[in-house]
């Protein structure tokens, strides 16, 4: 009996594209979330499989429902898949522990539509948070912290506490809070949604530039389609599956 | 998350609510000062009381009574109220072994003239020398204690010589002393004057005892029969040349059979450890009052510790979405109900020892302003209340134990959230 054996060229030629040689930050597979509201089940995902390239810049699209919130909280690690494997920096948060999954999340950065910063504590304090819950001394998460309130744009304000700062000032400061991990991506959750326009548009910007000049991984969840054009590849869901996954030119 | 790092956090937290965080430390200060004051305050009561009965009594002494008077209450009992102890019982006594020497008292309340000032005091027919042998309170400050005394002599307790312990003397050595004593005599009331002369006061002794007394008047107890017209008298002090328990018990014994069960026998030691005993319960009472105290103060902590789980469940979420572990939120949680039950120990012993100091200085200024004047039940010495290490380490780690128990479990709770759960919270 006679076997051929391919060519290796004709092999690479035929599966390998240039995104698989970035290596991938978060791969899913078959993802399916089912709630119970009360007695009934619901389920928020279903089946849902796509991966983030170190370095992509994601918008996440979709109405109120569609499962983009359950899908941020899955890629977070701040919540485990009714079935399907989510892994993220190679691992698979479906086997982890309650306390392996806090260690991932450090290495997550995380902005809010409603900031989410400590409101007793001041800029640099907030800042400081993700380093303090890591264990970095003192000395170095304070000047780690005044760097990234200094790129941030808000060097000035280190001593502010969140009540004193403006919207946009606040969602600088959770950038800035979200960076200072030197996480492996960012999830942005309607980063804009409690901006005014030309506010919302500069943390856009800034999300942009971090992203071409930083390299940082970034995924925006947004109901606002304006916003999620200035992202380089748009996944709209709905009804908890994946409607279209482009990249936009 | 370092240990340093989740104090401050949780201190930034107390901060942040002063005044319920004050509230709740006032509560567990209250408890801990409570039991701090009355412990101490009875420790100090106990060493009062136990210096001033061995002063009192003599470890080597019995009393025998008739009546049993307040022995009647400590575990005397039994004395017939128609017998009488007579003045030559006490040749019976000292015929029994072990009995070094007796000593016959025959005690009647009075009251004493000296130039105007009336003073009322128990006086007490005794024989000096003899008494004086037994007791070494039995000292005079001034004068001295005749060792052949002559009728009209008299010897006055200080706090008679000065009622009110405050510089005005009423009485000096030489002074004449008209005693009154009104009472029954072959069924009728008579009333009797005494004209003495004061030859010794006696060094101040303190409060307790049936020895010499502060509020005592002492006359020779040949004269004591003559102004009384009776041989009856009210009490037998027996000094024993042995403190072996079964000698003792054994003497007691022999002392009973001997008026066929008819008096009291009390040995001192007895009565100590009987009172040691008392006022180990009553120690152990004042401080599971104020113990519930710190009880109902640790529900406080619960209170406010779940009260603040509610407020700051999204704030839970924000840590715990940043990587924070269960255990070091149970940390935060804890260590904030602890350094509120910290706080209120150490203000809880400033505040103790203050108290204790004033409950001290109260009753010892009843026994010394006249409040409770000379012919009282007895004068109330000064009682320093005891402060040991030992209190005051419990005092903090009752304090800060009972707010870690009633932390643990908003601190449980709070440490199981899930970060999804709690990131959703308003």
């Amino acid at each position: 009996m006679h076997y051929e054996e391919p060519s290796l060229t004709a092999t690479l030629e035929y599966t390998m594209t240039p995104e698989d040689f970035i290596p991938k930050v978060i791969e899913i597979k078959n993802l399916t979330k089912t709630y119970m509201m009360g007695q009934v089940p619901v389920e928020a995902l279903c089946g849902v499989s796509l991966s983030v390239h170190k370095g992509d810049f994601i918008a996440v699209l979709g109405p109120s429902g569609s499962g983009k919130s359950t899908l941020l909280n899955m890629i977070g690690a701040l919540d485990r898949p009714t079935s399907g494997t989510v892994i993220v920096n190679g691992t698979d948060i479906s086997t982890l522990s309650d306390n392996q999954l806090a260690d991932l999340r450090q290495s997550v950065g995380f902005v809010y539509q409603t900031f989410n910063l400590i409101s007793r504590l001041d800029a640099i304090g907030n800042v400081e948070l993700p380093l303090s819950i890591a264990g970095v001394p003192k000395k170095k998460r304070r000047f780690t912290a005044e760097v990234m309130l200094k790129i941030v744009g808000l060097e000035d304000r280190i001593h502010h506490k969140p009540s004193e700062l403006s919207g946009g000032e606040r969602q600088r400061v959770a950038v800035a809070r979200a960076l200072v991990n030197n996480p492996s991506f960012i999830i942005m959750d309607e980063p804009t949604g409690n901006l005014d326009t030309k506010t919302g548009l500069e943390i856009m910007e800034f999300a942009k530039k971090l992203n071409k000049e930083q390299g940082i991984t970034l995924i925006i969840v947004t109901h606002d389609t304006e916003i999620g054009s200035q992202a380089r590849r748009t996944i709209r869901l709905r009804d908890g599956q994946i409607e279209s996954d482009e990249v936009n030119y | 998350m370092r240990s340093s790092d989740v104090l401050g956090y949780s201190f930034s937290a107390i901060r942040l609510r002063k005044m319920r965080a004050g509230l709740t430390i006032l509560g567990v200060m209250i408890g801990i000062a409570a039991i701090v004051a009355l412990m101490s305050f009875t420790a100090g009561l106990q060493v009062t009381m136990t210096n001033q009965f061995e002063e009192g009594f003599g470890s080597d002494t019995l009393t025998v009574s008739s009546g049993g008077g307040i022995f009647d209450l400590l575990g005397g009992g039994g004395a017939d109220s128609d017998f009488s102890l007579l003045l030559n019982d006490t040749d019976m006594i000292n015929a029994i072994d072990h009995v070094e020497s007796s000593v016959a008292v025959m005690t009647k309340t009075v009251q004493a003239n000296f130039s105007g000032n009336i003073v009322p005091g128990s006086l007490s027919g005794i024989n000096f020398t003899a008494y004086a042998a037994m007791y070494n309170t039995f000292v005079a400050e001034y004068g001295s204690i005749p060792e052949s005394p002559v009728d009209t002599d008299v010897i006055l307790g200080s706090a008679i010589a000065d009622p009110w312990q405050n510089g005005t003397i009423v009485a000096e050595v030489g002074d004449e002393v008209s005693i009154v004593w009104t009472g029954r005599v072959n069924g009728s009331i008579v009333q009797t004057n005494y004209t003495g002369n004061v030859v010794a006061i006696l060094e101040e002794i303190g409060g307790f005892g049936i020895g010499p007394l502060d509020i005592g008047f002492y006359i020779p107890i040949d004269w004591a029969v003559d102004f009384f017209e009776t041989e009856e008298i009210s009490s037998i002090t027996v000094k024993m040349d042995t403190e072996e328990q079964d000698e003792v018990d054994a003497l007691i014994a022999e002392i009973e059979d001997m008026f066929g069960g008819l008096v009291s026998v009390t040995q001192p030691a007895a009565l100590l450890s009987m009172m040691d005993d008392m006022l180990g319960i009553l120690n152990i009472f004042l401080a599971g009052i104020a113990g519930i105290s710190l009880i109902v103060a640790g529900v406080g902590i619960m209170n406010i510790m779940i009260v603040s789980l509610i407020e700051r469940t999204r704030e839970i979420g924000i840590l715990k979405g940043m990587g924070m572990h269960g255990r070091t939120v149970m940390g935060i949680f804890l260590s904030e109900a602890m350094m509120i039950g910290l706080l209120g120990g150490i203000f809880g012993i400033i505040t103790g020892v203050v108290l204790g100091n004033l409950i001290g200085g109260v009753v010892g200024d009843l026994g010394s302003s006249g409040i409770i004047p000379a012919g009282g039940p007895s004068s109330i010495p000064d009682i320093t209340p005891i402060f040991t290490l030992d209190l005051l380490t419990f005092a903090i780690v009752f304090g800060v134990g009972i707010a870690a128990i009633f932390g643990l479990y908003p601190a449980w709770r709070a440490s199981k959230l899930k970060p999804v759960d709690a990131l959703r919270s308003e």
